[in-house]
């Protein structure tokens, strides 16, 4: 058994490893190192081709470093596709079909309606990921701040003690406040220029948006994030343009 | 000031290691083969793209939510954890987030 290939339940005499799907001339050509350094090749059925190595068993290992390796090369092949056929329809890591070519083959035909619609939806478009946290707490102006503020100055220890306790929650609240307002101010700016648009819940983050965008609106996209970015204390992370992961379907 | 930009350096590819386990197109058809068919593997690879030490080293986080589920219900199963020695390593994580796992609960249903 080789090092990290097991799990016999997933072993298969022949199958292709599969990257993404693209539309393609039927002659056009594309050679890679994928996975493993396996020769990554392109099986056309009439304007729709998949991007595949050989493969026999699922990726499977031990070793962390490996998975991280695998990933990048996944990513990298996929990235390559995209430059040279536009967005591909980007597959989870470790999907294999069990068979040969002209099971792909098979299989792409049998997909051909949505793999078709799909790949028009996204044609133009990328995924861009927008981060937005706080780096550090702004001055909070309030009025009961400043109320419990001279309070604390004029209280023994025991009655300040519970103040502060106060006070900090009072600051808790603004903060969330602020943050709240941020983030439906940016969704507000970003939402127009996605054609999808997934808003994920990370209590470490002010927001955190996926959006389905055009590569022209990039730009756009940026000018919006600008007054954003500006605010104190705020750092925005902006990221892309991806293969669509976020947004791909199930088929 | 600076024009906001997106950017696709190293760091940024961190993000994109985990969409790449739990998104992407997925295939239901009798010839394709996933992570998802064995529940084992998903977790594994999971694991691995968000143990801690990769974590630590790469700047991820680990996924929340449904996911840290899956790793202690995975890391609870016994047979494995004998002779797989890595799952070791991921019920003490799941242990370990455990507290922040309940700080979640809303985004539990997210995926």
């Amino acid at each position: 058994m080789s090092l990290g290939r097991s799990d016999k339940s997933t072993d298969f005499e022949t199958g292709r490893y599969l990257y993404c799907v693209v539309r393609s001339d039927d002659q056009a050509e594309f050679e890679a190192d994928g996975v493993e350094d396996e020769p990554v090749y392109l099986v056309h059925s009439d304007g729709l081709a998949a991007v595949v190595h050989h493969c026999e068993s699922l990726y499977d290992a031990d070793d962390m470093e490996r998975v991280r390796e695998w990933l990048l090369d996944h990513q990298a092949v996929v990235d390559s596709v995209g430059e040279q056929f536009g967005t591909p329809l980007p597959f989870r890591f470790d999907t294999i079909l069990t068979g040969d070519d002209e099971a792909v083959r098979g299989w792409l035909d049998e997909s051909r309606e949505d793999l078709e619609a799909y790949l028009t939806e996204f044609a133009g478009h990328w995924e861009y990921r927008v981060e937005i946290t706080r780096t550090d707490d702004p001055e909070l102006e309030d009025e009961r701040l400043a109320e419990l503020d001279a309070e604390i100055e004029n209280a023994d220890d025991g009655t300040a003690f519970l103040l502060e306790k106060q006070r900090a929650r009072r600051e808790t609240d603004l903060h969330r406040a602020r943050d709240d307002e941020i983030a439906a101010d940016a969704r507000e700016r970003l939402e127009p220029l996605s054609s999808e648009f997934e808003q994920a819940t990370d209590p470490d983050e002010v927001a955190s948006f996926s959006l389905l965008a055009h590569e022209d609106d990039e730009t756009a996209i940026g000018d919006e994030l600008d007054p954003v970015a500006a605010r104190d204390g705020i750092e925005v992370k902006f990221t892309g343009p991806w293969p669509p992961y976020s947004f791909a379907p199930e088929l | 000031m600076d024009e906001t930009r997106p950017t696709r350096r190293q760091s940024d590819l961190a993000d994109m290691l985990e969409l790449l386990l739990d998104k992407g197109v997925v295939i239901n058809a009798d010839i394709a083969v996933t992570v998802g068919e064995t529940e084992l593997l998903g977790v594994k690879l999971r694991a691995a793209v968000a143990s801690f030490e990769t974590a630590a080293k790469y700047g991820m986080e680990f996924p929340d939510g449904t996911d840290m589920e899956r790793v202690e219900r995975a890391a609870g199963v016994e047979e494995i954890e004998s002779d797989r020695p890595e799952l070791d390593e991921l019920e003490i994580e799941a242990a370990a987030s455990e507290g922040e796992s309940e700080e979640n609960d809303e985004e539990a249903g997210h995926r």
